[in-house]
């Protein structure tokens, strides 16, 4: 039970992660990005890449930061992972997202996101290979905590929880305290008004997707770190992440937060009452749930 | 015009033919036996030429049932639907009693159904492997019409309970991959354990896709097994693996056939696999599958080495040898019968050729049995029309995986006699 709490909280910190980029997009450009845990993939390869490139240009970075499987060379190559992304995803809105925007309706936002997640997901898979890859192939044993109960924790999995809180007590002060949180916030309530108010709506939309993500490559790395990279996770991600937006409210970064640890939270608790098989279906019960009794998420508000 | 020079053409070949018929075989008498098989993916043209093969070799022996042998064969696309339509249409048409076929058992299954059952054909499939039809041969659905000459799963879930046994492992935790086949092989791996008197403490479905199995594997570990059976894929296997190695999960694996692949090795490491031993079905290592190997080489100039041939050769061989024990003018189910009296293990062995069959024309008509010693080995079926196989036991190497041990087909049925 209590080894369970701990894995929900360590699943919750990369879903949270995920979900507050998605909460984001969804909230400030109106549509719901069915290719977002693309993202993710897309940061767990560029960091596999930049660490082989980093490893490979200045062999000392490879040094273990014991007890954790991280090297200094994945640390670097998480930053610049998080800016490949955050740059893919703005090109990929220049590309596809701001021509049907222009044209389309919120519809056809959300196949063009489904087609852009097939794409994205399809191209990793041309260029990497279908099977798992890993950062460090040898196995980072867990700590014992405590024998009786059983309480397990890898070192890495507590580095990604406060690395993930870190992250985003930095977005929140930048939410909170900065002009440019303000605008934000600002373009999500109404853009048009924003507009007239002087917020430059085609710069905001790229900071968005920088990062979204930036904090995308995050949780896909951290995934990464936890389980394996595999050109399928995005798939395998995108329903807890999207369970994660919808339960925390669609725009609510800290709903993203809190939903993010919920869904964790319940897929690893889920077992203890459903027999293996059914487990898949909790993110859906949950997004079910929120939707019967509080139709906005827990954090959101109606808008029109 | 064209109307006029196609009947020209009919005419001459007609002709033809009456001057072939009357010089070249002495036998008046064509049978048609149907073939539903997927021709259309390149698996599963080898295993249709295999088929016609066995069916050459017994017209050179002078046909079956006094007759020469046609085999029609029909693509099924590897879809139910198109399975069936070709099924019925050798069924209704072509008036077949003996049909080869399918190679998936999702096609395989409802040719049976609503096919070859109802219209009272013997179905002989090579290839299918689902143990769903033991299950429909146990509740009598099959009327005894149906045999395959694929080992099931049961043979892999046996010798994995057979490897826990002698390595003397207490308890074990089961992982399955929650499909119809990880489904079956978790069942029965699970009684299997409990017949040989190792204790299963959970048994625990691993889904497709799963962001995370940390659940899965902490409940598993709570248990505290002396050793973890794992019927899953590669993909999951090396997730679920690695995660359970790093909580500290005994290193003691015992793993099905499916991980017996290089990425499992390598992502999981070889200094945590020293302890895990997989099972796996194998050829047989018998005179009659060497020679079946030597025939298929001088016929097909390659080795083979493709899914399911020696499994199809020996369909057709064994489908063919009932037909001359059931004589002329013999009933689906008169054929099916007669598989008895050809795979008997007490009957004279004849080999898997031209000669054999000859030699069995013999046998069969003075009121003998015969024992076939077929590609696939001393084929034997069970009550539901299954075969065994026999088995490997292997481990993981640095360059790949080694034979461990290896049991003949009688100790696998010996073994499996002794769980049941």
């Amino acid at each position: 039970m209590i080894q369970n709490v701990i894995d929900g909280v360590l699943t919750g910190s990369y879903l949270s992660l995920g979900a507050i980029g998605l909460t984001l997009v969804m909230h400030i450009l109106r549509f719901a990005n069915f290719s977002h845990a693309e993202l993710l993939s897309l940061g767990a390869y560029a960091a596999l890449v930049c660490d082989a490139l980093v490893t490979a240009l200045a062999p000392v970075l490879a040094i273990k930061l014991a007890p954790l499987s991280l090297t200094w060379a994945l640390g670097l190559a998480i930053v610049l992972s998080m800016v490949l992304t955050g740059l893919s995803a703005v090109v990929i809105d220049r590309l596809v997202f701001r021509r049907v925007r222009e044209r389309g309706a919120e519809l056809s936002m959300v196949f063009a996101s489904f087609g852009m997640a097939l794409v994205i997901r399809n191209i990793i898979g041309l260029i990497f290979g279908l099977s798992p890859k890993l950062y460090s192939q040898e196995i980072a044993f867990a700590t014992v905590l405590s024998f009786d109960p059983l309480i397990l924790v890898k070192p890495d999995q507590v580095f990604v929880l406060l690395a993930a809180l870190v992250l985003m007590f930095a977005l929140h002060l930048v939410l909170s305290r900065t002009t440019f949180g303000y605008s934000l916030r600002a373009v999500a309530e109404n853009p048009a008004l924003a507009q007239i108010n002087g917020v430059n709506l085609a710069r905001t939309i790229v900071a968005v997707w920088l990062i979204g993500g930036g904090l995308a490559a995050v949780a896909g790395i951290f995934y990464g770190m936890s389980h394996q990279i595999i050109p399928v996770m995005g798939r395998d991600l995108v329903l807890p992440i999207f369970a994660a937006t919808i339960v925390g409210g669609i725009g609510s970064v800290y709903g993203a937060v809190l939903g993010g640890f919920i869904v964790g939270l319940a897929g690893n608790l889920a077992l203890l009452v459903l027999p293996a098989g059914y487990t898949p279906s909790v993110p859906f019960l949950l997004i079910l749930a929120v939707l019967i009794l509080r139709p906005h998420g827990l954090f959101g508000e109606a808008r029109a | 015009m064209f109307n006029h020079t196609h009947r020209a053409a009919s005419a001459g070949l007609a002709f033809g033919l009456a001057v072939l018929g009357t010089t070249a075989s002495a036998q008046e008498c064509t049978t048609k036996i149907g073939a539903v098989l997927p021709t259309s993916v390149d698996w599963g043209r080898p295993i249709a030429e295999t088929a016609q093969f066995a069916v050459d070799q017994v017209n050179e022996a002078g046909g079956a049932a006094g007759c020469q042998i046609e085999m029609v064969l029909r693509d099924t696309q590897v879809d139910p639907k198109v399975g069936v339509d070709a099924a019925k249409a050798l069924v209704d048409l072509e008036g077949v009693k003996v049909m080869l076929g399918a190679v998936s058992s999702g096609v395989s299954m409802p040719i049976l159904t609503s096919v070859t059952v109802p219209g009272g054909v013997m179905q002989m499939s090579c290839c299918s492997s689902s143990t769903a039809f033991t299950g429909l041969a146990e509740e009598g659905k099959t009327e005894g019409l149906w045999f395959r000459t694929f080992a099931t799963t049961a043979v892999q879930s046996a010798i994995g309970a057979k490897v826990a046994q002698d390595q003397g492992y207490g308890s074990v935790a089961i992982l399955y991959k929650n499909d119809d086949w990880g489904q079956d092989m978790g069942r029965m791996i699970a009684a299997d354990f409990e017949a040989v008197g190792v204790a299963v403490t959970t048994s625990i479905a691993i889904n497709d896709a799963q962001p995370s199995y940390r659940a899965e594997v902490t409940e598993a570990l709570r248990t505290q097994p002396d050793a973890i059976y794992l019927a899953l894929y590669p993909a999951e296997g090396t997730a679920a693996v690695r995660e359970w190695i790093s909580l500290g999960g005994t290193q003691n694996m015992i793993l099905a056939n499916s991980l017996k692949s290089d990425e499992f090795r390598e992502n999981v490491g070889m200094q945590y696999l020293g302890s895990a031993l997989g099972t796996d079905t194998s050829s047989p290592r018998s005179d009659s599958a060497d020679a079946f190997r030597a025939a298929y080489m001088a016929r097909f100039d390659s080795e083979p080495n493709g899914p399911g041939l020696a499994n199809s050769y020996d369909a057709t061989m064994i489908a063919l040898l009932a037909m001359e024990a059931a004589g002329p003018d013999a009933t689906g189910a008169q054929i099916a019968e007669a598989v008895a009296r050809v795979t008997d293990p007490a009957g004279t062995p004849v080999t898997a050729d031209a000669a054999g069959f000859a030699q069995a024309r013999d046998v069969l008509g003075g009121g003998g049995t015969v024992a076939y010693q077929g590609a696939t080995g001393n084929v034997q079926f069970d009550v539901n029309g299954d075969v065994s196989a026999p088995a490997v036991v292997w481990s993981f190497t640095e360059t790949g995986t080694q034979e461990v041990s290896y049991l003949p087909l009688d100790e696998v049925d010996a073994f499996i006699g002794s769980l049941r």
